[in-house]
């Protein structure tokens, strides 16, 4: 056979086996996509920005492999405080990696938490541009966070980390977000516990949500492991607000089964607020307080809001929980970092 | 003879492009043969006359443009044909980090035989072509005339009745090739059917009985050894311890006759060759 | 005459390819490329026993762990695809023009030996000595992530024991970094890399079997390595106006050349994704496909083929 010949029926060959192909490639491809196996392509803009060299491995290897130095280099911006490179490096490290929940919620937390703060005491810049820097970088890290949730539904920890961010009493506050966000991660199925105690957390601080709240909240409370000090005080409180006791010390005492637990809870409670509900508490405690013979001057009651043992120090110190234990000697501090929080 | 030749080609011709805008180029120019079975036969030319194209062509590594080649009546162009054949190429390179046993091993197996066969069989080759004494060293520290050797020990593996050798001896030294010419004797009086091709003449005259002298592309000469060399109108008579009288009677006998002519008496030389052989050989291998 | 005969049986043909395919795989094993590649892959993916200087100090709990378990996986396996393509690409464009150069393909084919077996056999060598350096690389890396992964669980489990979690949180994080270990899903990662290889191991017999030079075979299969990964990116935007030649020609390429995004499931296999075996099954088929057409073709061109 000649060589023209031979190889015009050569490319005929493969022309047509490649049509072949074509009939169950593209299924599979998409079924590949379906399944979560493949992504969408990586975007022009990522290609820029991760250059020649990255492109060709991440585009004819391992684009998980780029991702990972990239996060390396987003680590060393963000001790540089370079938040404008974090931001733009962890655009691209999800556009590489999108199903490493990891990235998504270090890159909102670099942006909500640490950003924020920088913006907000650090910058030295006047106080409305300071402001106005500060939310930005809260809300950057929110949409990051909720496009994490979108790409990766399944993923709890993102959903988890969304409501911790919504529910933070020092941004923006938005307790009915963050209790569909806990929903959310619990409904995954794979949450943890603790979430599912945090959606009634939300609840109960939602106005008008308060039925809703405590319905779950006695749900919970079905399960022993569930009845956390904190669950217990929101419980008591959401039923004092439905059906007011005439005895709330007594309700109490029912609740927690003796007065020292009770007053433990409730006066921590009672001092770190948050927006809680708080119908029968004083009552409560002021009953556990001559129960327990405490005097008048040492009293709970008394006076200001003590130095805020909520949200901020209890991040730092999370010996102030479980009132079985005693505290221990305080950890190393850790930086705010949105790991599961242990059980309140 | 009512036997199936051992080869038989027919009007082959082959023509190979040069380039795109020239004639192509006729390295084979309607050649015929036929070589019968038991035959040595050799084919002789001028480098680039077409010699390793007819046998490209009838071991189907090159398909001819025209006419055809068989080997014991199978179509060269088929695989069956080269069962019953066996191929040393020129100036052959085997894979050098096998050992020669390696080696006729990895053809042995190739040809379907293997197990007890296959290590019966290697040793009785190496024995054949005396290379018994090299068998487990590397073919990379082989000599030129073992190389041919094993050469020609894998082209028998398969026991083939028919064996192709293009340039058995080039490059070879006196000793080795007169190795090789001897075990082409020893192949011939087992039957097995040689076809050669060399341009050294003298080898050539000494094993083959039927020679075919090909140049241009053309077969310009055909026939037995014998016929083709004699020279038809001259006798020779070798005696040996002749007195000097017996020799002028037999001078006087000649010049009676009217037409016969004396032409020449003398001391018939050796060869260099031969010379060579003799001084040199202890009977080691080399 | 037992040759002749027994070389028709369908057994024979088998062992005939298995004493090429044996062959071409001691012959490339010796070879000092081999050596050079295997050798730095191996290291390579060793290096991952040395901890990196990041995230030291902060973020002591698990996801720095996992970070860790991510970059041995990525790491290893990117290093057995370097390892795999190049060897995979430059050891079969040798083997043809080799046994060319070297008159051995000579003695070979006047045996009864088919062009297919021929061709089968070589290939078949080098998918081989693929098979095995990869499998020593996999059970280096997943050796080293199971140490890795221990060492995780174990500081995972101080700090569960510090921070006094109860059972259900320890557990799934737990889960959690199993699934970010050493898995099944890891091992059909590794397979994946092996197809791909041979995918490209195909294509190179191919193209060195109208090319005599393996330099020019080397180049043009990494050429197409290359094109076959752009492939889905340069068609998947090909809607920008661009000419029609323009078109035809990518048309031309996305069906000749092979087309790697199928492949990219190493990525998701990385960031703990699993995969059925079904769906492996038919990654495997697809693999198949390629390595037959290319193989046909290669047949095809070398059937015939003068020497």
């Amino acid at each position: 056979m000649k060589a023209p010949v031979k190889y015009s029926i050569l490319t005929a060959g493969l022309l047509v086996a490649g049509a072949v192909r074509g009939t169950w490639e593209n299924r599979l491809d998409a079924e590949f996509h379906a399944a979560g196996l493949l992504r969408a392509n990586v975007g022009a803009n990522t290609r820029d920005r991760i250059g020649q060299t990255s492109s060709a491995v991440a585009l004819g290897g391992l684009r998980t492999l780029v991702a990972t130095f990239l996060n390396l280099r987003a680590f060393t911006f963000f001790t540089e405080q370079r938040w404008g490179d974090v931001n733009d490096t962890f655009e691209t490290i999800v556009d590489l990696a999108p199903d490493t929940g990891d990235y998504w919620e270090t890159g909102s937390w670099h942006s909500a938490y640490n950003a924020s703060y920088y913006y907000r005491y650090d910058a030295n810049l006047p106080p409305l541009r300071a402001r106005e820097e500060w939310r930005q970088a809260i809300f950057w890290g929110k949409a990051f966070l909720e496009r994490g949730i979108r790409n990766n539904p399944g993923d709890w920890r993102l959903g988890n980390a969304l409501g911790l961010l919504l529910s933070d009493e020092k941004k923006i506050v938005d307790y009915r977000g963050a209790a569909e966000a806990y929903q959310k991660a619990a409904d995954t199925g794979k949450a943890m516990p603790f979430v599912t105690r945090f959606v009634v957390y939300c609840l109960a601080r939602v106005p008008g949500q308060e039925a809703v709240a405590l319905e779950k909240a006695r749900q919970l409370y079905t399960i022993p492991s569930n009845r956390t000090s904190t669950l217990l005080c929101v419980l008591f409180s959401l039923e004092e607000k439905a059906t007011p006791s005439s005895n709330p010390e007594a309700h109490a005492l029912a609740l927690f089964g003796n007065p020292k637990a009770a007053y433990q809870a409730l006066s921590l409670y009672w001092q770190s607020r948050e927006n809680f509900p708080l119908d029968g508490v004083p009552a409560a405690l002021q009953g556990l307080e001559r129960r327990l013979g405490i005097p008048a001057d040492k009293s709970v009651l008394s006076g200001k809001e003590s130095g805020k043992p909520g949200a901020p120090d209890w991040l730092k110190n999370p010996s102030l929980i479980e009132t079985e234990s005693t505290p221990q000697a305080a950890p190393p501090p850790l930086i705010g970092a949105p790991t599961p929080r242990p059980s309140r | 003879m009512d036997a199936v030749p051992a080869v038989e080609i027919r009007d082959l011709v082959k023509d190979f492009k040069t380039s795109l805008r020239k004639e192509p180029l006729r390295a084979v120019d309607k050649v015929s043969l036929v070589i019968q079975p038991g035959e040595v036969y050799g084919l002789i030319g001028p480098n680039g006359s077409g010699k390793s194209t007819t046998m490209k062509a009838l071991l189907g590594l090159v398909a001819p443009t025209s006419g055809s080649c068989a080997i014991f009546g199978k179509d060269s162009l088929k695989v069956d044909s080269r069962d019953d054949v066996g191929f040393l190429p020129e100036n052959p390179y085997f894979y050098k980090h096998l050992t020669g046993a390696e080696t006729l091993a990895f053809y042995g197996k190739l040809c379907g035989i293997r197990g007890r066969e296959l290590k019966d069989r290697v040793a009785e080759l190496l024995v054949l072509v005396d290379l018994e004494g090299a068998r487990d060293r590397r073919i990379g520290g082989y000599s030129k005339g073992m190389l041919q050797r094993i050469g020609l020990a894998q082209a028998l593996v398969q026991e083939p009745r028919l064996v192709i050798l293009d340039e058995p001896t080039a490059g070879v030294d006196p000793i080795g090739s007169r190795q090789i010419r001897d075990l082409i004797m020893t192949l011939r009086d087992r039957g097995i059917t040689v076809f050669l091709c060399s341009h050294l003449l003298e080898q050539v005259q000494e094993v083959c009985d039927h020679v075919g002298i090909i140049f241009r592309g053309k077969m310009v000469r055909e026939g037995r050894l014998e016929d083709l060399i004699a020279i038809e109108d001259q006798t020779e008579i070798v005696l040996q311890d002749a007195s000097p009288a017996l020799i002028a009677e037999i001078q006087a006998l000649v010049k009676r006759s009217p037409d016969t002519r004396w032409l020449h008496a003398g001391k018939p030389k050796t060869t260099l060759e031969r010379l060579f052989l003799r001084e040199t050989s202890s009977g080691d291998e080399p | 005459m037992s040759a002749p005969n027994s070389r028709k049986l369908p057994f024979s043909r088998v062992r005939r390819i298995s004493v090429i395919a044996g062959h071409a795989f001691t012959q490339l094993v010796r070879m000092k490329v081999f050596y050079f590649l295997a050798i730095f892959a191996l290291i390579a993916i060793a290096s991952n026993f040395f901890d990196l200087p990041q995230h030291q100090g902060s973020e002591a709990t698990g996801s720095h762990g996992m970070d860790v378990l991510r970059l041995i996986k990525s790491w290893s396996l990117g290093s057995m695809t370097l390892f795999s393509v190049v060897f995979g690409i430059s050891a079969t464009a040798l083997l043809l023009p080799k046994d060319v150069e070297d008159r051995t393909l000579y003695t070979i084919l006047a045996k009864p030996v088919p062009r297919l077996d021929y061709l089968m056999g070589k290939l078949l060598g080098v998918l081989l000595l693929l098979f095995v350096s990869l499998a020593m690389m996999d059970v280096l890396m997943t050796a080293m992530l199971q140490v890795r992964t221990s060492m995780v669980l174990s500081h995972q489990q101080d700090m569960a024991d510090y921070l006094k979690w109860d059972q259900p949180a320890r557990d799934s994080v737990r889960f959690e970094t199993l699934a970010n270990g050493p898995t099944w899903g890891l091992q059909a990662a590794v397979a994946a890399v092996f197809l791909r290889s041979a995918i490209m191991a195909s294509v190179a017999l191919l193209i060195s079997t109208f090319s005599s030079s393996t330099l020019f075979t080397t180049i043009v299969g990494f050429l197409i390595y290359f094109i076959g990964h752009f492939q889905a990116d340069a068609l998947g935007g090909g809607d920008t106006g661009t000419s029609d030649a323009m078109r035809h020609l990518s048309m031309v390429i996305s069906l000749v050349f092979p087309d790697f995004q199928l492949f990219n499931i190493i990525d998701a296999i990385i960031q703990g994704k699993t995969i059925q075996l079904l769906e492996f099954g038919k990654l495997v088929a697809a693999a198949c496909y390629y390595i037959i057409v290319y193989t046909v073709g290669s047949w095809f061109v070398f059937a015939d083929k003068e020497f």
